[in-house]
């Protein structure tokens, strides 16, 4: 049973920390309609770390000994895997920044859609080259909370408190990213940092929770908390509290009905999310536009 | 040669159907920045074919798969169309992205607890290359249908398209519109993406619509653009995917993306080779 107790308190206090940053951050995106670019940067993360993989299948075993210890570096979760992760994500973070259509009859979140489809299709065309690809396809996807270790959370949770003061700082700066950007000098460069940070999270992220759930963290939240309120510490408070709870509620039931974790939580988030549309949409009824909104 | 079309032609000819009808939604797509739209309702209709097989132990291609799916798609288009109309406060390609991850988290706990269903993936990547002419016949029979409708509707589901606002000042039925163009969209996903998997369909869907925009605003010219690349990257995929041995379905949506890149650069230095 404290087996049980330790863990849960591990997770939940990883969660509590990841989800201060997730919220803040999707917050950006929800407003920004750049919804894809999550998926992008987790898509690219996983074709790292599938170079990754192809490098260690390719030459670990190679005659060469030099040759051979480099590639063992590469294996899948082990520290050459995550630069490749990192490298293949401030790429992305670049092209995101960088790519932006000029005339007004493609949305940004058109390129942004096509650079997830690119990146899922290098990934494929990768895997086909690949012994056993479909299994680190599949474990991308739904990740392993359950392995999460102090040392693991302890360097998530520095590296999440550095990316929180940092962007605390320059809090303005990205407000006005998001709000007006025209006004902004060096508007692309602070794209690119928002990418970075975006991307570094995910990296940290993914080979925990998975994409699916590390992308309901960062969306879920804050979507919700979009819906009733415009300020900016208001709605971090309200997605911080309905996401955690939610993911109390979600990793509760999933160990006292043994059922799958990831999944679980993203479906307890997702029923609050829904329910608050229900809510949102009743009080609109009632007061159309009396809260400042067209 | 012979031997080149026996193996190609099937998969060609359903690249140039689901190109055709694809192509046209994707302008829609674009002027309602519905990009997500593709992959969720994907989601939705693969959490419909697993829900028959747990509840009555059906294959993916029986029928009442087909309807489990479908219903399910039904379900989602009328959500969306509530949703457009009564969320203002964020914007409705981020509800459809959030429904994406509630729907995928459902079909992996459904997996979750009675595992032995399709293969992730599979289901990312398609099988374009066992396509049958049974397949063909069926695609044609629904995109016709699709096709026929959409012709029908075209007036009020362009109208919203351009301006939905605008559209709801004329008093027109926008709830039920919307539920009419998701739905219809839903169904050729559903047929499209059983053959050639998500991320085809979602480049067919998004990338020849882009490209159309790159050089013209007209609805008629955009279409025939949109038909002509989408055209010109199927054939260069498959022949990509024959020669070096590759999937058939991300292939095809690489070059997709390929002729992207060069018409963004085309219609970049227009100006400039039009100078000299």
């Amino acid at each position: 049973m404290s087996e049980a107790v330790k863990l849960f308190s591990l997770q939940i206090t990883l969660i509590a920390v990841v989800l201060i940053l997730h919220t803040y951050i999707g917050l950006h995106i929800i407003r920004r309609t750049l919804i894809f670019s999550d998926l992008v940067l987790d898509q690219l993360a996983a074709f790292g770390a599938l170079v990754g993989v192809g490098i260690y299948t390719k030459y670990a075993f190679s005659d060469s000994n030099v040759l051979a210890k480099v590639a063992a570096l590469f294996k899948y979760a082990s520290v050459g895997s995550y630069l490749l992760a990192l490298v293949a994500v401030l790429f992305g973070s670049l092209l995101l920044a960088l790519l932006k259509p000029k005339t007004r009859a493609i949305p940004r979140e058109v390129v942004i859609g096509i650079l997830y489809a690119m990146a899922l299709v290098i990934s494929l065309l990768l895997t086909d080259k690949l012994p056993d690809a479909e299994a680190y396809v599949t474990t991308t996807l739904s990740g392993s909370l359950l392995w999460v270790t102090w040392p693991l959370v302890t360097v998530t949770a520095v590296v999440y408190i550095v990316l929180l003061i940092f962007h605390y700082i320059f809090r303005d700066t990205f407000i006005t990213l998001a709000e007006n950007p025209q006004t902004l000098k060096n508007e692309k460069l602070w794209d690119f940092i928002f990418f970075t940070t975006q991307g570094i999270i995910t990296v940290l992220i993914v080979p925990i929770a998975g994409v699916l759930l590390a992308y309901a963290f960062l969306m879920i939240p804050a979507a919700t908390a979009a819906m009733f309120t415009k300020k900016w510490a208001k709605a971090v408070l309200i997605g911080w509290s309905i996401g955690f709870v939610a993911c109390v509620l979600g990793l509760g039931s999933s160990y006292f009905f043994n059922f799958p974790y990831g999944p679980t939580l993203v479906l307890f988030l997702g029923l609050f999310f829904v329910c608050a549309m229900v809510v949102r949409s009743i009080l609109s009824g009632r007061n159309l536009n009396s809260k400042g909104y067209k | 040669m012979l031997q080149l079309v026996q193996i190609l032609g099937w998969s060609f000819l359903l690249c140039l159907i689901i190109g055709a009808v694809l192509g046209y939604f994707g302008i829609h797509v674009l002027k309602r920045e519905v990009i997500f739209i593709d992959i969720a309702v994907a989601q939705v209709a693969a959490v419909g074919s697993i829900a028959a097989h747990l509840a009555f132990e059906v294959e993916e291609d029986t029928l009442l798969s087909y309807l489990f799916s479908l219903g399910c798609v039904l379900l989602i288009a009328g959500f969306y169309a509530i949703a457009r109309r009564k969320i203002v406060q964020i914007s409705i390609e981020a509800v459809i992205g959030i429904s994406y991850a509630i729907t995928a988290a459902a079909a992996m706990f459904l997996i979750g607890i009675a595992p032995g269903h399709a293969h992730a993936e599979e289901m990312l990547a398609g099988r374009l290359l066992w396509v049958t002419p049974q397949h063909i016949v069926l695609c044609l029979v629904v995109f016709t249908a699709v096709a026929f409708c959409l012709c029908i509707f075209r007036k009020p589901l362009s109208q919203i398209s351009q301006n939905y606002e605008g559209a709801i000042a004329q008093g027109l039925k926008v709830v039920w519109w919307d539920f009419v163009f998701y739905t219809l969209l839903g169904v050729v996903i559903t047929f499209a993406v059983r053959v050639t998997g998500v991320v085809t369909v979602f480049s067919f869907l998004i990338i020849p619509a882009t490209i159309s925009a790159l050089f013209s605003t007209h609805w008629g010219l955009r279409m025939f653009i949109a038909w002509a690349a989408a055209t010109l990257a199927s054939l260069v995929g498959l022949l990509f995917a024959y020669f070096f041995d590759f999937s058939i379905g991300p292939a095809v949506a690489l070059f997709l993306g390929v002729v992207l890149v060069i018409a963004a650069l085309l219609a970049k230095y227009n100006g400039v080779i039009r100078q000299i």
